[in-house]
């Protein structure tokens, strides 16, 4: 069998032990996320019940798994073969364990600009062709889409003029791209499909009564106004001429689906 | 600093998603491994090459595997006497095609139903291809390593089932190949890679027929351990791989990757290299594959998902036990070059 020399006696009655508690830490961590609403900034709302049950089992497989371990203690054990080649003993449970124990020491964190930049150059935030309208709603009033439906829209029917003059009103976090001038900023909202893996920007331009300055990235701001046509970094754009920027408190859901 | 924790909530996000999908079929393969009788499938198996390697293909439904327990099931197949164009093309297939995986597919990429559907078009269809490629070849000798040669050459798959439940005749086997006959997991333990049977102390008094009368809760205790063994196996795998995907998120500078993922041939490339070094499970790849989804093209997402659960690094072990080295190397170089050819067609729009 898999360890014959005295040597590994330890680890070999201890390895399974570190199953049972690996397993355990991840149902554990999977349940604190969702009591501490930290699983909207991971997956998508549609899976939040497939992870709460997920915790759930492990806690049962693991504790199921202790108990079997305790009662067994003092006969001989069983030793345990690795199922696969890739590991040597217990580096899938440290593993496991480890990450848990990361997971629970650092918090994750809601998207920001800088990842906005980083993921998406500006002039495809409006671009994106990953965004496809979900229900057409001719009669829908312009002033209560969402930042996510205007792009959606704007991407069904791209021209920008057919929009001018409609109202807006819209939520989304400031970004401040390089290439366009210091009266303009982009608002944006990362939108998800499954998980933060994909989350992707989208966003419109809002073209500014006065200056960027006081609207630093990452604030999340109110826009009202009109939809107007901007030439900006070469290219027409819809933008929203702001009449008023109001500044509000991050949502508690910050992402769009 | 905010790119370590950008990094790092990718990471978490990619294995909250994965970890009920790595669970789901962990516990599934686990119940089937005890629970499902091959060899009353094996007796209904098609002689027809072609239909065969399709029927093969498909037997992945019944046997929810990934990598690393299809390769079992398809040696018992062959040391039973299933044609060989059936097992290789459940060997292939069986990784994708399955309940669990084509719905982590679809949990990853609802809004590309496309990726989905064709994921298991082109699994199927090369499967099926490879299968009847390898009905050619009338004489396993060639092809397969001895110690399973010599098994069937002794004993044809013709020998009457009973003699094989003797007990005596079991163990005598036993010595002669270890652990051919035997359902359950094969592991890979210490030297050399030799495969070992899992906790055959267990298993001894019900092998080699998986579903006799166990008491329950015996054998629930079974499904358990297999499945926390291989929770733990496949789940550091798992990290590894989400690990992978979030660092080159975070780190990868973004024109490299929008130059690569845009090209038609350099993203499947890069997406087939990315598969056999990921090593991934398939019931969890599709949200590795995920993270590339805004940058990279269709064809070389489909390369990926199509091209990973028929070969990676840890699945190459376990094939080495079955097959001689350049069978296994054919078998590669033809899944890779199918999966090429058809993920560059749809690149290009051909279809």
């Amino acid at each position: 069998m898999a360890n014959k020399n005295p040597k590994s006696k330890i680890p070999n009655l201890l390895l399974p032990w570190l199953d049972a508690l690996a397993i355990t830490s991840w149902g554990i961590l999977m349940l604190r996320y969702w009591l501490t609403n930290k699983l909207n900034l991971l997956i998508h709302p549609n899976y939040i019940w497939f992870v709460v049950v997920t915790g759930i089992s492990l806690i049962v497989i693991g504790f199921f798994k202790m108990q079997e371990l305790w009662q067994r203690r003092r006969r001989d054990v069983t030793p345990n073969g690795q199922h696969i080649s890739l590991f040597p003993p217990g580096w899938g449970s440290v593993l496991l364990l480890t990450t848990a124990i990361l997971g629970f020491i650092i918090t994750p964190q809601v998207f920001a600009s800088d990842k906005a930049l980083q993921r998406g150059v500006t002039t495809d935030l409006l671009g994106s062709t990953r965004v496809k309208p979900q229900a057409f709603r001719a009669t829908v009033r312009p002033e209560e889409r969402s930042l996510v439906d205007w792009v959606r829209t704007v991407n069904v029917y791209p021209e920008p003029d057919t929009y001018t003059g409609q109202k807006v009103k819209v939520q989304g976090f400031v970004i401040h791209p390089p290439d366009i001038g210091k009266e303009y900023l982009f608002l944006a909202r990362f939108v998800l499909t499954c998980c933060a893996a994909d989350a992707y920007p989208v966003g419109l331009p809002v073209k500014l009564p006065n200056n960027q300055e006081p609207y630093s990235p990452d604030t999340w701001l109110e826009v009202e106004g009109q939809m107007m046509t901007e030439n900006l970094a070469g290219k027409r754009q819809l933008t929203i001429a702001a009449t008023s920027l109001k500044k509000i408190p991050q949502p508690q859901n910050p992402y769009s689906y | 600093m905010n790119q370590l924790n950008n990094g790092f909530t990718i990471f978490l996000s990619l294995l909250v998603e994965a970890m009920p999908f790595l669970l789901l079929g962990v516990l599934f393969s686990s119940l089937l491994l005890f629970f499902v009788d091959e060899r009353k499938l094996v007796e209904k198996m098609p002689k027809n090459p072609l239909l065969g390697a399709l029927v093969g293909s498909l037997i992945g439904f019944l046997f929810p595997v990934c990598e690393c327990g299809n390769v079992p099931v398809a040696r018992r197949f062959l040391i039973q006497g299933v044609p060989t164009p059936v097992a290789i093309g459940f060997l292939l297939a069986a990784p994708t095609i399955n309940p669990i995986v084509i719905w982590s597919t679809w949990t990853a990429f609802r809004d590309q139903p496309e990726i989905v559907v064709l994921r298991v078009v082109f699994s199927l269809a090369i499967a099926t291809i490879i299968g009847f490629v390898f009905s050619f070849q009338k004489d396993l000798n060639p092809i397969i390593q001895p110690a399973i040669a010599r098994y069937m050459k002794f004993n044809p798959p013709a020998q009457p089932e009973t003699k094989r439940r003797g007990k005596r005749y079991q163990v005598e086997q036993q010595e002669a190949i270890p652990n051919i006959l035997q359902s359950g997991t094969y592991i890979l333990g210490g030297k050399a890679g030799v495969p070992l049977r899992i906790d055959a102390n267990f298993v001894q008094p019900t092998a080699p027929i998986s579903n006799t009368n166990k008491p329950l809760a015996d054998k629930l205790r079974l499904v358990v351990d297999n499945s926390v063994q291989e929770f733990r196996e496949l789940g550091g795998v798992m990290i590894l791989g989400s690990a992978i995907a979030a660092a080159i998120q975070v780190l990868a500078p973004r024109e490299l990757i929008l130059s690569l993922g845009a090209g038609p041939i350099s993203s499947i490339v890069v997406m087939l290299i990315l598969a056999v070094v990921v090593s991934i499970c398939s019931t969890v790849d599709s949200f590795f594959a995920l993270s590339f989804a805004s940058t990279f093209s269709s064809g070389s997402l489909l390369a990926f998902l199509v091209f990973g659960p028929m070969i990676d690094i840890k699945s190459v072990g376990l094939m080495l036990s079955i097959f001689k080295p350049k069978t296994v190397f054919y078998l590669f170089a033809l899944a890779a070059q199918l999966t090429f050819v058809l993920t560059l067609f749809l690149n290009l729009h051909v279809f």
